[in-house]
């Protein structure tokens, strides 16, 4: 049977190769390409509008080395990261709570359900009224915003558990506390980390909102400043960091994925 | 003979109507029956006659709406849903007929989760495993996750998973039931052996006629819901049994008769 499959994954081994190394020029072909097309249109467009993609890099690396953009970055991302763990937290674990209060549950899911449609960013100038124009506000922003997916996504997992692996785990003498973190934890994972994928992104644009408003650090204010300076090439360099910043923060997501989920039987060719 | 290991007094199940308006649907009533320690006893029924539902309440996964489980001459706290004690502190095995493996461990993890959550992980449970793999002939598999074994595999494992923390009693519910009959065949060999090995106690439910002979000690026929006990045999068949041979013994076609004119 095992050595079946092992002939067939060798038989397959050569071709899959191949379109992986297809894939690959083709996508360093389409960012070449969006590179030009960047470059065509701000020469149309004129340095009002649109940065040249050259004075852009000129301008990082300049910024990278002055250090003051690495200062932006760190101020971003330590915002980001403590508001996303903090609510990641919260996601988590409330969910696990209600698990052991169906009552409960029942009583406040509808409202929990309902608060999900509040327009989390019309909330700002609240936050800014009750918290002040330090980081407090900033948090709740990120907070609620990451807050929500991770706690659906939980909440929608120990749903999902299966009734027989739990029952199954009772017999051979697990514990409530066993039961939580090895068969709902490990079964909600897939869950989790399609969440995650949502709402780390969602804690960086939030911070950066934040920063538009209220604060004199950050990308957000790079970007913000740089406009109303109609300092352009500015605002394209802080929306082009914090882009990478968000793909790079997913690209340790999905490599963690990958550990962490690896036992299950995905198709490798349908990951994203 | 001493007091049965395990005894089943007037259990009753009922099923409550879809949305209140249907009858209460008893599927199990005023069912009797006891098991000897040591014995090998084969519960045999038509399909939807409740044997999952009796095993489940045997196992305190489910409450009984009536009647009693006695343990080691302890009742269980069977009609309670809070007092209900999953497999009676380790003490009743149960395979059920999912193999149930989590999906996210290997085989060895699978089978060592029992020892690992009882805290009985050590040398010495850690070779029981070992032989208990080898013997199924999971060895060089222990690595691999569920969803890489085949079928058979998978049921091997979780059936090592449950001998592997040497409950006195152990429920299976038709664990061969989807296997083709090569695999089937097979497993019930190696049940067998390990059965001689250690001479458990077993409660072992199945649809088919010639597996209950094959496999028990005596075997007891469950009527259509509501279920109660159409009739018992002993299985004379001397052991060692020879499976793959187990119809040409001259007893086995009368066992056979009997036993299906019960099975309605």
């Amino acid at each position: 049977m095992s050595t079946q499959d092992a002939a067939l994954d060798l038989a397959e081994a050569a071709p899959v190769r191949w379109r992986r190394y297809g894939v690959l020029i083709g996508r360093v072909l389409l960012i070449a390409l969006l590179l030009v097309l960047w470059k065509v249109g701000a020469d149309i467009a004129g340095p009002l509008y649109a940065a040249d993609p050259i004075k852009v890099f000129q301008r990082t690396v300049a910024d990278v080395q002055s250090g003051t953009l690495l200062r932006h970055i760190y101020v971003t991302l330590r915002l980001s990261l403590i508001g996303f763990a903090l609510a990641c937290v919260a996601g988590v674990v409330l969910p696990f709570v209600l698990r052991r209060m169906p009552r409960l549950t029942a009583a406040v899911e509808p409202y929990i359900m309902a608060s999900v449609g509040i327009p989390k960013y019309a909330l700002i100038p609240l936050f800014i009224l009750y918290f002040g124009i330090d980081d407090a506000p900033k948090l709740w922003l990120i907070g609620l915003l990451v807050f929500y997916p991770i706690f659906i996504a939980v909440f929608a997992g120990i749903r999902n558990v299966d009734r027989r692996l739990i029952n199954m785990a009772r017999v051979v003498g697990a514990g409530e506390f066993v039961i939580a973190r090895e068969v709902i934890w490990n079964s909600l994972l897939p869950f989790f980390f399609a969440a995650l994928k949502i709402a780390l992104p969602r804690a960086i644009s939030a911070a950066i909102i934040g920063e538009f408003l209220v604060g004199n650090e950050g990308l957000g204010f790079l970007i913000e400043n740089s406009r109303q300076n109609f300092d352009t090439v500015g605002v394209f360099e802080g929306i082009a960091v914090a882009t990478a910043l968000v793909l790079v923060i997913n690209a340790l997501l999905v490599a963690l994925d990958r550990r962490v989920n690896a036992w299950r039987p995905v198709e490798r060719h349908m990951q994203l | 003979m001493n007091a049965p290991l395990l005894e089943v007094r007037d259990l009753a199940k009922r099923f409550v109507g879809r949305a209140g308006r249907d009858q209460p649907l008893w599927v199990i009533k005023d069912l009797t029956f006891s098991v000897a320690d040591g014995e090998f006893l084969t519960i045999i029924g038509p399909s939807g006659a409740g044997k999952t539902t009796l095993l489940n309440m045997i196992a305190q996964i489910d409450v009984a709406n009536g009647g009693e489980v006695i343990f080691q001459s302890q009742p269980a706290p069977i009609s309670d849903p809070k007092a209900l004690d999953p497999g009676l502190h380790c003490r009743i095995g149960y395979v059920t007929q999912e193999d149930n493996l989590l999906p996210w461990r290997t085989t060895l993890q699978n089978v060592l989760f029992p020892l690992e959550v009882q805290g009985r992980l050590n040398d010495e449970t850690r070779k029981h495993a070992d032989m208990l793999i080898r013997a199924v002939g999971l060895a060089g598999f222990e690595n691999h996750y569920p969803h890489e074994l085949s079928g058979g595999m998978r049921k091997r494992a979780s059936l090592i998973r449950t001998l592997v923390y040497d409950p006195p009693v152990i429920l299976m519910d038709e664990p061969f039931g989807a296997l083709d009959a090569q695999t089937r065949t097979q497993l019930q060999e190696d049940l067998l052996r390990l059965w001689n090995l250690g001479r458990k106690t077993i409660v072992f439910v199945t649809h088919d006629i010639a597996e209950a002979i094959a496999l028990g000690d005596r075997t007891l026929v469950l009527s259509r819901a509501p279920a109660k006990i159409a009739g018992e045999h002993v299985i004379t068949i001397p052991r060692p049994r020879d499976i793959r041979g187990i119809m040409m013994h001259p007893d086995f076609a009368e066992l056979y008769q009997r036993i299906r004119a019960q099975v309605q």
